[in-house]
């Protein structure tokens, strides 16, 4: 058996094939082609035992082997739970779903005996194209998935279409009509059904996502950093603030335990604590941003965002450190409106217990740093100095100390900040940002990190700005008597293009963007906007259209106030309307005759108003000799038209309409003749 | 003549009383007619399991796109629902607008399947996928064809009358489950002909019985196995082999020419009755079995012969004009 499945069966050509294999292999294909993007996603065991199922069930389809017996089929999918319980320790949750799905797909085409059997596939088919999108709603993989469906459904029409061999591109092309007439209630119902908020909790799964997070260890960011995909767009009503300072302000991270920073939490009582305190100065700047999932409850706005517009069942507050907590991790895309001053001040004016929360940094950790701050404190210069001086002090260090920038250095060890500070100097921004935030910490400065993303990259296509989450960032921020909390970049400092610019460290780009790239950079930079441009486009019009825009459209209507309910009347009035329209179509096509047979209609009682009998079973050749027996010469044109009608209905190569000039013609000639006496 | 209808070929017992009702009131509906034009009105619709099956997968992606928050998941449930009422359209477009008519049918003996044609025009568009079977029948009876645009198909559907008698023809159904297999749309189709069944023939067939010489005839008879030859002629379809004069035929085969056979006027004189009284002592039933399979027999030996029946006679004759009206006088006696 095994040398039989790797002995290459004779190939006898896809037109020769009989009709069942050809079909068994069109849909195997198909399936091949729906189950290919999770790839990456299974576990190795079940693309190997898809791959594998789906050959031979090929192999017998060539072969038209008997297929094997339900034992072999349950054993199989025994064994496939079993490692499925293995690979995931459980059999519930999202990847274990769409590993027993594609694997009971693949199982369920040993089993084609019956319609029904093939119409499991099916439906099993379109599941297994949902499971995508919880991967990626990209437009790439919406545009292979519209081709799956395409197939299944392709795969559906061949199953009834039981006479002969009609041809896959026959069936291809009904099924393709099908789906395009269905596309106007598609479009119907996709803008009107109301959305809804998820109607129970759905587990996700804490797999690391790239993407800026609520905690910060060193070397966490390089990853984002290296990550080109999308995290936010934004589109700004007028001007957009100068490059460097677009700040996006994320998680902000007070505690240190040494080896990761997390938000504070303090344990000071709330009127001790350090209140935001904002003061802003100059026009606010509105501005729409769209952020793609986030997997984060913080939302990094624009810093700073005064207001926002509220979004629909989702509570969003803003907290003292400035940044803004939804009450729950944000899955979904948002897109929203919201306000912000560039220029701005915050903190406590003067100390406040609750700083000191500020000033915490965990015993026996970095030693030879803290030795380092406390020598630079000894130096008579600096014993007195101010904040501001000693974080110049600092970043002159970083300038001068021979520093560098760099996305790929090796990970730091428990004492991370000194081997960073004193040995080897090489690092991203998270490394500078710590190192700032301990130093300014033992020079008895309150300072703390602050996470985000930092630049923008203007799209010409659509005017949009695209943040990537290679724009993750981290600075610090530390407090000043008299003013607050002051914003200082370290990494400004070794590498001030990185904010000047915006512009991050570029990953190496593919194979072919590289080949792409050395050739026409023009093209590269040309095509990447032009395919920014229509991805945003799917984003906003497609992937981001949610409750907020249904009630715009609402009100772009005509209704004053829309709610939901309004949308659901909509909805069941446009599928009614439709409805009645299918209903009126039907009857109207009821009615509707053979045109060959209305056009011998109309000539016929065009003949019975001359007074000459012409019965319905008579042929146009019949009425000619009518005609020319009782006209003679003057009515012959009429004669020799009915003759090129019978020719043009009768002979071989029949047209397929009348001809209504035809029509025309003779009804003008017989209005000509006289009327016969009876 | 007499026209005697037997009750139709009863149906396989239906599945519970309440489908039998539901049946007979469809059926009763219908007007019976050669020739039907399918329209909204004689076109039904109903989903099928896979269309409910359909409809569950539909609520799942649905609620699997709302507790997700996809919007692609949305539009792919409303691709696949639009797919599914666009289908449901295009399933009753597949039998609406179809002329169906019927050919003539051929009578048969009881017992043997009588094939009924169906020719299937459409005014318009090819339509595919369209199964036509006896109703009564099993599902996998179907026979499948596709009409081409403008064009006509046939399809051939057999049932087998249990008794002789004229019989109306069982109710046909049309039924399409094209393009998706969501929706079955069916129309019921009561043909106005009836078919003449002759009785069963009787297997193995008795002996002839003996050829009578005429009385009162010509006193010309001859010996009783046809007597002497007055002559050849050219072989007559219906013509007893054992009259084939072999040697001549062989020559006149070898130039090209044909069978050539005796011509004895004897056996104009001898008469062949097939009468029921000469039948013995079987119930009515089987005595027309009988004589059919006599009429058969008697009609391949190319004799003449008559038929005797209570209450009818035929006198003899030969020939296919005779079997038939042989036959017909046996299935439709009493």
């Amino acid at each position: 058996m095994a040398l039989n499945l790797l002995s290459l069966p004779r190939w006898p050509g896809w037109r020769r094939l009989p009709r069942e294999a050809r079909d068994t292999l069109f849909l195997l294909g198909v399936i091949a082609w729906t189950v290919l993007p999770h790839v990456q996603h299974l576990p190795p065991w079940c693309s190997l035992l898809t791959a594998a199922v789906l050959l031979w069930r090929a192999r017998l389809a060539l072969d038209n082997a008997p297929l094997p017996s339900r034992w072999v089929l349950v054993g199989v999918l025994l064994l496939a739970a079993a490692l499925t319980l293995w690979s995931f320790r459980t059999l519930l949750g999202k990847e274990p779903g769409v590993t027993m799905a594609v694997t009971l797909m693949a199982l369920k085409t040993l089993e084609l005996r019956a319609r029904r059997d093939a119409f499991v596939v099916f439906f099993l088919g379109f599941f297994i194209i949902l499971t995508h999108f919880l991967y990626s709603q990209s437009l790439p993989v919406a545009v292979a998935m519209l081709v799956s469906v395409w197939g299944l459904l392709t795969a559906l029409v061949l199953a009834h279409m039981p006479v002969g061999q009609p041809s896959l591109r026959q069936a291809a092309k009904l099924s393709a009509r099908t789906a395009l007439l269905g596309a106007p209630i598609m479009a119907l119902m996709f803008v009107l059904f109301p959305r809804i908020g998820p109607l129970w909790g759905v587990p996700q799964d804490g797999k690391a996502v790239t993407g800026l997070s609520n905690s910060m260890t060193m070397g966490s960011v390089s990853e984002v950093a290296l990550d080109d995909s999308v995290a936010l767009r934004v589109r700004f009503d007028g001007a957009p603030p100068a490059a460097e300072s677009l700040y996006f302000r994320g998680p902000v991270l007070g505690r240190f335990d040494g080896r990761e920073w997390r938000p504070q939490t303090s344990s000071f009582p709330a009127t001790l604590q350090a209140r935001a305190n904002l003061r802003v100065a100059g026009p606010a700047i509105g501005y729409e941003i769209t952020f793609e999932p986030l997997r984060l409850a913080t939302l990094p706005l624009l810093e700073v965002t005064t207001s926002m517009a509220p979004i629909d069942g989702l509570r969003i507050v803003q907290r003292d450190d400035l940044s803004w907590l939804a009450e729950r991790p944000i899955y979904e895309r948002l897109r929203f409106r919201a306000e912000a001053h560039t220029a701005f001040r915050h903190g406590p004016v003067s100390g406040v217990l609750g700083l000191q929360d500020y000033l915490d940094l965990p015993a026996g950790y970095n030693p030879r740093t803290l030795a380092w701050a406390a020598e630079l404190r000894r130096d008579p210069l600096y014993a007195l100095a101010d904040a501001r001086t000693l974080a110049q002090v600092l970043l002159q260090h970083i300038r001068s100390a021979g520093f560098s920038y760099t996305l790929s250095a090796a990970p730091y060890g428990r004492d991370g900040i000194d081997e960073f500070w004193l040995d080897r100097k090489e690092g991203f921004c998270e490394h500078y940002a710590a190192a700032f935030v301990v130093l300014m910490r033992a020079l008895d400065v309150p300072a703390r990190v602050v996470t985000g993303y930092q630049g923008a990259e203007p799209m010409p296509v659509d005017g949009y700005y695209v943040v990537r989450q290679s724009s993750a960032h981290a600075w610090a921020e530390y407090w000043v008597a008299g003013t607050g909390w002051v914003r200082a970049d370290p990494t400004a400092a070794v590498a001030p293009e990185r904010i000047s610019r915006g512009r991050t460290l570029a990953p190496a780009p593919g194979l072919i963007a590289g080949t792409l790239g050395t050739v026409s950079p023009e093209l590269l930079a040309s095509l990447r906007d032009t395919w920014e441009g229509v991805n945003n486009r799917w984003n906003q019009w497609v992937l981001t259209y949610a409750r907020g825009q249904q009630l715009d459209l609402l009100k772009s209507l005509g209704f004053e106030a829309p709610r939901w309910e309004d949308l659901t009347l909509m909805l069941i009035g446009a599928l009614s309307s439709l409805a009645l329209v299918g209903a009126a179509w039907a009857w109207w096509d009821h009615r509707r005759v053979d045109p060959w047979v209305r056009q011998m209609e109309r000539l016929r009682r065009a003949l019975q108003r001359l007074g000459l009998p012409a019965a319905a079973h008579e042929a146009p050749r019949a009425l000619a000799a009518r005609v020319r027996s009782h006209y003679g010469t003057e009515g012959e044109a009429l004669a020799a038209l009915l003759e090129v009608l019978e020719r043009q209905r009768y002979s071989p190569a029949t047209a397929p309409r009348p001809d209504t000039r035809l029509t025309r013609r003779f009804l003008a000639l017989a209005r000509r003749l006289p009327v016969l006496a009876t | 003549m007499a026209e005697a209808v037997l009750p139709p070929t009863p149906a396989p017992r239906a599945r519970g009383a309440l489908r039998k009702r539901l049946n007979a009131w469809f059926e009763s509906r219908v007007a019976r007619s050669d020739t039907l034009l399918l329209t909204q009105r004689n076109v039904y619709i109903l989903p099928t399991r896979a269309g409910f099956t359909f409809a569950f997968t539909l609520l799942v992606l649905l609620l699997a796109s709302i507790n997700y928050q996809l919007n692609l998941g949305y539009v792919l449930t409303f691709l696949l629902a639009g797919s599914g009422i666009v289908s449901m359209h295009l399933t009753h477009n597949t039998l609406r607008g179809l002329t169906l008519r019927l050919r003539p049918v051929a009578p048969v003996f009881a017992g043997d399947a009588a094939a009924l044609e169906a020719v299937l025009t459409s005014p318009g568009s090819a339509r595919y996928g369209i199964g036509v079977k006896v109703q009564a029948a099993r599902a996998d009876t179907l026979t499948w064809i596709d009409v081409p645009a403008l064009g006509q198909a046939s399809a051939r559907v057999s049932f087998v009358p249990a008794t002789r008698g004229v019989h109306t023809l069982p109710t046909l159904s049309i039924e399409t489950r094209f393009p998706l297999g969501l929706f079955r749309v069916w129309a019921l189709w009561r043909p106005a002909s009836s078919l003449l069944v002759y009785p069963r023939p009787e297997r193995p067939p008795a002996t002839l019985p003996a050829a009578r010489p005429v009385p009162g005839g010509p006193t010309l008879a001859r010996t009783a196995d046809g007597g002497e030859i007055e002559g050849v002629r050219g072989y007559r379809r219906g013509d007893p082999l054992k009259l084939v004069v072999w040697k001549k035929a062989a020559k006149a085969l070898a130039s090209g020419g044909e069978l050539v056979t005796r011509d004895t006027r004897a056996s104009a004189h001898q008469e062949l009755w097939l009468d029921w009284n000469d039948c013995g002592a079987l119930a009515p039933e089987d005595r027309l079995s009988r004589l059919t399979a006599w009429t058969i027999a008697a009609h391949r030996a190319g004799a003449d012969f008559g038929l005797q029946l209570p209450g009818r006679d035929i006198p003899p004759d030969s020939g296919d004009a005779q079997r038939l009206r042989c036959l017909e006088a046996l299935a439709l006696w009493r």
